[in-house]
């Protein structure tokens, strides 16, 4: 078994859309009717490779729709690739957003069980974490009442708690997340920091290079849906850094 | 350890060899099916066994009498068995409109050995005009088939001007039938009607079906192992596993599902008990003056159509949206698709669970007999659980890539309920309709469902078959068509 825990191998992720997003049959038929029935190709990932050695840090960096996204997703499983595949080697933990599936009518406690259960965690370790996750937030007594009723400031430090509660042998994680206020956001600071050290492999996007050169240790710099630089994390962003 | 392994850390564990849980599928199912055999065995009765024949001879439109039946007089009617076991043999009557005194004799002979086979004795004071009288076998009689019989009718005592008459009709005939008055052939036939049953081959070799039934699935269950032992795993192994590996995540959201759904009301879950019964009222007193003579116990015909549609529309019209209302869920998380369906419809099934309370209630209400039939309704209810399942599925593909769908669904299903008998008895569609319900499964999940309960009686085996293959076939089409489609759902959301 080799070393890697994530392998992705000449992934291409092509999207068939319709040039003007068909999603009504009425539309769908009228145009096929006047024979006006075109699909736009798109590529969004081509052929990209590369592996992830177990305990690394990578990071992603690219422009906005250079196909970051994408292949998170494609990585997550939440997308099938075109073409090529990918091997994970571990458990994966996407945290590409927060608070999936969160039901506003549903109480705090309710939220917790549900947003735990899409995230993939059993029921006994859920019972088993809850008060972690209760006293992590900083909740209280609100995990009784319905979220609706939560400022945005709790709702993202429930979610952030439920998200982080694990120690996952592969995250995935779109942006730093730090969340609440500023006493919070140093917790969660911490916290990711606790989850990405301890020998977890993390596939770490974000847009600030200070902080991709703080935790990564090597970089992949992506373009237009290509590899444009993998490297160490010094050497790739002072590339991205001159090329902008 | 492959692709996609699952998910999160060191909670759930990545599918293992599933080999505990094969040997627990394997053990689960043979012992279900055994039990299930041996179950229905006692639960279907009679009805495993025999079924009403074919060959009962019907009541002819009485067009005039045959001859007025003082002594000495006799009427006979010869006529061709074409019934497994003879249970019944009626008369009619006609009683020149006044009163009529004596008795009237009735006797079956065999013509081939003479035997007389059913006799009876009626007071013809008791008979009213186009009155029956009947001839009953404590038990059915066997061994007729394809015998010529004679119904023979006399009284030993009548006298012209107060005799009945057996009436007869002119324009129509029975097999090998032959009407003699006092030994003269004349043209016609008597009114008289022949009920029985058949054997059915079912009934008969149900032992031996039921363990061919055992090898193929033995067979499968060996194919499945073979498989996943050479690493290819198989759908149904799959699926199994995918199921109890996401029981929790499914169990939450049919939970969030019930709970948002009664969170802000008064009266709570009691909705969905008082929703069908309510229903019911409305339909009740609009329909009852209409179609009230033609039915034994409306209420209960009505109920039970309007809960089975109920959950049908609900399951389909819920899963037809389960996708696209879960669009910022399948973009962020993975897990398998079909769960979105598949919980929306347990959550119906729960719904359809509750709402079978007041049914009960209803029933006992209204003087219905429970027999044991009435667990067998439940077979028809899976029925109807895995078609909606089917047809959920379909939709909620359809729906992804063309949103309009739901508005095409909401015509469609309405004219599914008008196609379907929910609150009109089968009768009343004419002829050329007929074939409608023929093809809508709906119909046949209802009427075995309304047999086992109100009948109090099995439906054939044929129909357990039909029904099932019904339901399967739709799951199988809606389950292959998502299978397809789920991965191009999230580029179209």
């Amino acid at each position: 078994m080799s070393n890697n825990a994530i392998a992705v191998q000449s992934v291409t992720m092509r999207f068939r859309m319709n040039s003007d997003r068909i999603l009504y049959l009425k539309d769908f038929v009228t145009t096929a009717l006047r024979g006006k029935l075109r699909y736009q190709e798109f590529t969004a990932l081509d052929e990209v490779s590369f592996q992830v050695t177990k305990g690394e840090t990578l990071g992603l960096i690219g422009r906005n729709g250079a196909g970051k996204s994408t292949l998170l997703k494609v990585i997550a499983g939440i997308l099938k690739p075109t073409a090529g595949s990918v091997r994970c080697h571990g458990n994966i933990v996407p945290m590409l957003e927060l608070g999936s599936g969160f039901d506003m009518d549903l109480t705090g406690r309710e939220n917790i069980f549900l947003n735990g259960a899409i995230l993939g965690y059993g029921e006994e370790f859920l019972l088993e974490k809850y008060e972690e996750i209760v006293v992590f937030s900083e909740l209280g007594e609100f995990i009784h009442t319905p979220i609706r009723n939560y400022s945005s400031g709790m709702l993202a430090r429930l979610a952030f708690s439920v998200a982080t509660v694990v120690q996952p042998e592969i995250l995935i994680v779109d942006e730093i997340l730090s969340v609440g206020d500023t006493a919070f956001q140093e917790k969660s600071q911490r916290r990711m920091q606790e989850l990405m050290g301890g020998g977890t492999t993390v596939l770490f996007v974000s847009h600030n290079l200070k902080q991709v050169r703080e935790m990564c240790s090597r970089v992949l710099w992506l373009d237009h849906g290509k590899v444009k630089l993998l490297g160490n994390t010094q050497e790739v962003c002072d590339a991205y850094e001159d090329n902008h | 350890m492959g692709r996609w392994t699952g998910r999160a850390a060191g909670v759930q564990k990545p599918a293992a060899y599933p080999k505990k849980l094969y040997r627990r599928l394997s053990v689960l199912l043979l012992l279900g099916y055994l039990a299930g055999v041996v179950l229905f065995y006692f639960l279907a009765g009679d009805q495993l066994h025999f079924r009403e024949s074919r060959g009962n001879i019907e009541l002819p439109a009485a067009t005039g009498g045959t001859a007025e039946l003082s002594a000495g007089i006799t009427v006979e009617q010869r006529f061709l068995v074409k019934i497994d076991r003879l249970e019944r043999l009626e008369i009619q009557w006609g009683t020149y409109y006044r009163p009529n005194a004596g008795t009237v004799l009735a006797e079956l002979r065999d013509l081939q050995d003479g035997r007389t086979v059913l006799s009876g004795s009626f007071d013809a004071a008791a008979i009213p005009e186009g009155g029956l009288t009947a001839l009953t076998a404590p038990s059915p009689i066997e061994g007729l088939y394809g015998r010529v019989l004679a119904l023979r009718i006399s009284s030993p005592d009548g006298k012209p001007g107060s005799s009945v008459s057996p009436l007869m009709s002119t324009a129509e005939s029975v097999a090998e039938g032959e009407l003699l008055i006092d030994g003269v052939p004349t043209g016609g036939v008597l009114c008289f009607r022949a009920h029985g049953s058949d054997y059915i081959w079912t009934g008969i070799h149900y032992w031996k079906l039921a363990a061919a039934g055992l090898l193929l699935l033995a067979l499968l269950l060996l194919i499945i192992r073979q498989r996943s032992r050479r690493g290819k795993g198989s759908y149904i192994l799959n699926a199994v596993l995918a199921v109890s590996r996401y029981r929790f995540l499914i169990r939450q959201l049919v939970s969030r599902d019930f709970k948002t759904k009664y969170k802000r009301s008064v009266l709570g879950m009691f909705w969905s008990f008082l929703n069908p019964l309510l229903m019911m009222c409305v339909q009740y007193f609009v329909f009852s003056t209409i179609f009230k003579s033609d039915i034994p116990n409306y209420a209960v015909y009505l109920l039970i159509g309007i809960v089975s549609f109920n959950f049908f529309s609900e399951a389909c019209g819920m899963a037809l949206g389960s996708i696209v209302g879960n669009a910022s869920l399948i973009t962020k998380v993975y897990m398998p698709k079909y769960i979105y369906p598949l919980t929306r419809v347990i959550s119906s099934v729960v719904n359809l669970g509750i709402s079978l309370i007041p049914l009960v209630i209803v029933s006992l209400a209204t003087g219905v007999q429970f027999r044991k039939s009435a667990v067998l309704a439940l077979y028809f209810l899976a029925c109807l659980i895995i078609f909606s399942l089917g047809l959920g599925l379909l939709l909620a593909s359809a729906m992804v890539f063309f949103r309009d769908m739901q508005f095409l669904w909401s015509v469609l299903s309405m004219l599914w309920m008008y196609a379907t008998p929910i609150f009109y008895p089968e009768s009343i569609l004419p002829e050329n309709l007929r074939g409608v319900l023929q093809i809508n499964p709906l119909y046949h999940f209802l009427k075995s469902f309304r047999l086992c309960i109100l009948g109090g009686i099995s439906p054939e085996p044929m129909v357990y078959v039909q029904c099932m293959l019904m339901a399967l076939g739709a799951l199988i089409v809606g389950a292959v068509v998502f299978r397809k489609a789920q991965n191009r759902f999230a580029l179209y959301l």
